[in-house]
């Protein structure tokens, strides 16, 4: 029950997060819906895997952003904006943005302390960087394979029949 | 050029001169479109595309060079007879998914002849004047999104609530940098340094259970993340040195807000844990 309640919620605000994260970078108005729809999918489905099924972060990241793109790429021909303008910010709630405050607030910390803590802050350090590269990396090749691959879809999508 | 041409083909000058003039056209035309895509953060890959979908359609052969601020073009004839090169500095619009809808739109429209060539260039500009988003509306937005992305990384109601309003103070911060012609860099510094200011209430007023959360989402706004993606897609299809490019710059922009959000906690003199 927890765990159907969690997606949810988590559903909702990454929702809410991708169109107010979208609107920086000033989409047309018709593909906020869909990229609200796209992220609440894709973010929910890391947190089901993360959560029920003990998946580790890099893998369930990847696999929610190839199912991100390969929606975007299906769905963009119907807003008729290209795929990128619909699953780059459906994912921007997904970028690991506390492990890369933890990153350089260890960085800070290590800085400043004995040779103790300095070998424990900057193993904290290394490690949140590193799994924050890591996710990152994976976020771009799982969105971006989609467009490569079905390229005939997602570089026609503007086109008006 | 014009005399060039006609000695290559001597008794024709008036056809030369009209071969010369189109690819003049499609030169400029195709180097201002390239640019103008390049900055509104438009992928190389994309770029390419739409520039040789419109190519095809005039019925010229290019060379393109797609470099971090510049575009290179360079123009043929089918015949090989007549060429036109030109160097266009990046046009920048900020990311704007807008105008790279639009523009993809027009490089379609162009194919499938629902728009001239003559028409082509007007209608660009149009594009490029197509307004941003209201500012107001973006301020809400981003601000209500920074607040749910801190409950998706687990923090209560009230550290929703002051991340909402240190994001509300710093995003306009940098809206108003911006718009006065501030580097964005400064730009980026201040606004997370006033946001995590105003993030470390929790800790300083002990609101919330999880004020750290409350203070590391503050900020994450800032995070460039459309660049980021756009670098990665770069990599992917090849382009390294718009990778590259891309990627530093993006990288700066988050040394910026780090600066910013490090000389916050010095200010506040906290300490983690």
């Amino acid at each position: 029950m927890d765990i159907i309640l969690g997606t949810l919620q988590d559903a909702f605000f990454a929702a809410i997060a991708s169109v107010g994260f979208a609107s920086i970078s000033n989409p047309p108005h018709r593909i906020y819906p869909v990229c609200a729809g796209i992220a609440a999918v894709g973010h929910s489905l890391r947190y089901v895997l993360m959560n029920a099924v003990d998946m580790h972060l890099v893998i369930a990241s990847l696999c929610a952003a190839t199912v991100i793109g390969l929606l975007a790429v299906f769905l963009a021909p119907r807003t008729k904006a290209p795929a990128e303008a619909v699953s780059f910010p459906a994912l921007l709630p997904m970028i690991p943005g506390m492990y890369a405050y933890r990153t350089f607030q260890n960085l800070i910390l290590c800085l400043r302390g004995s040779e103790e803590e300095f070998h424990h802050y900057f193993y904290l350090c290394g490690s949140n960087g590193l799994t924050c590269l890591a996710v990152l990396l994976v976020m771009a090749i799982g969105v971006t394979i989609p467009i490569f691959i079905f390229k005939r879809i997602s570089f026609r999508a503007t086109r008006q029949i | 050029m014009m005399e060039n041409s006609a000695i290559l083909q001597p008794g024709s000058s008036r056809d030369a001169e009209a071969a010369h003039l189109t690819v003049k056209d499609a030169c400029v035309f195709l180097s201002q479109y390239a640019s103008a895509l390049l900055g509104c953060g438009a992928t190389c890959i994309r770029i390419e595309k739409n520039v040789q979908r419109m190519a095809e359609t005039i019925g010229v052969d290019y060379s393109m060079t797609i470099m971090p601020a510049t575009v290179q073009i360079t123009v043929w004839d089918k015949d090989r007879q007549h060429s036109y090169s030109n160097i266009q500095k990046i046009r920048k619009s900020g990311t704007s998914f807008n105008i790279n809808t639009q523009l993809s739109r027009l490089s379609w429209d162009l194919h499938d002849g629902r728009v001239g060539f003559g028409e082509a260039a007007g209608r660009m500009e149009r594009i490029l004047q197509t307004r941003p988003e209201n500012r107001w509306l973006v301020l809400v937005l981003a601000s209500v999104a920074n607040a749910s992305f801190c409950r998706l990384f687990g923090g209560d109601f009230i550290s929703m609530g002051i991340v909402f309003i240190a994001t509300l103070v710093g995003f306009r911060i940098r809206q108003m940098m911006l718009e006065d012609k501030i580097d964005i860099r400064l730009a980026f510094v201040c606004a997370s340094f006033v946001s995590s200011v105003i993030a470390s209430a929790g800790y300083v007023f002990g609101l919330g259970s999880t004020p750290d959360i409350a203070l590391g989402t503050s900020v994450l706004y800032l995070v460039p993340g459309v660049p980021y993606l756009n670098s990665m897609s770069d990599l992917l299809d090849g382009h390294y040195i718009s990778f590259l490019s891309r990627f530093l710059d993006a990288t700066v922009l988050t040394v910026c807000l780090s600066a910013g959000l490090c000389g916050g906690f010095l200010i506040m003199n906290l300490r983690w844990f």
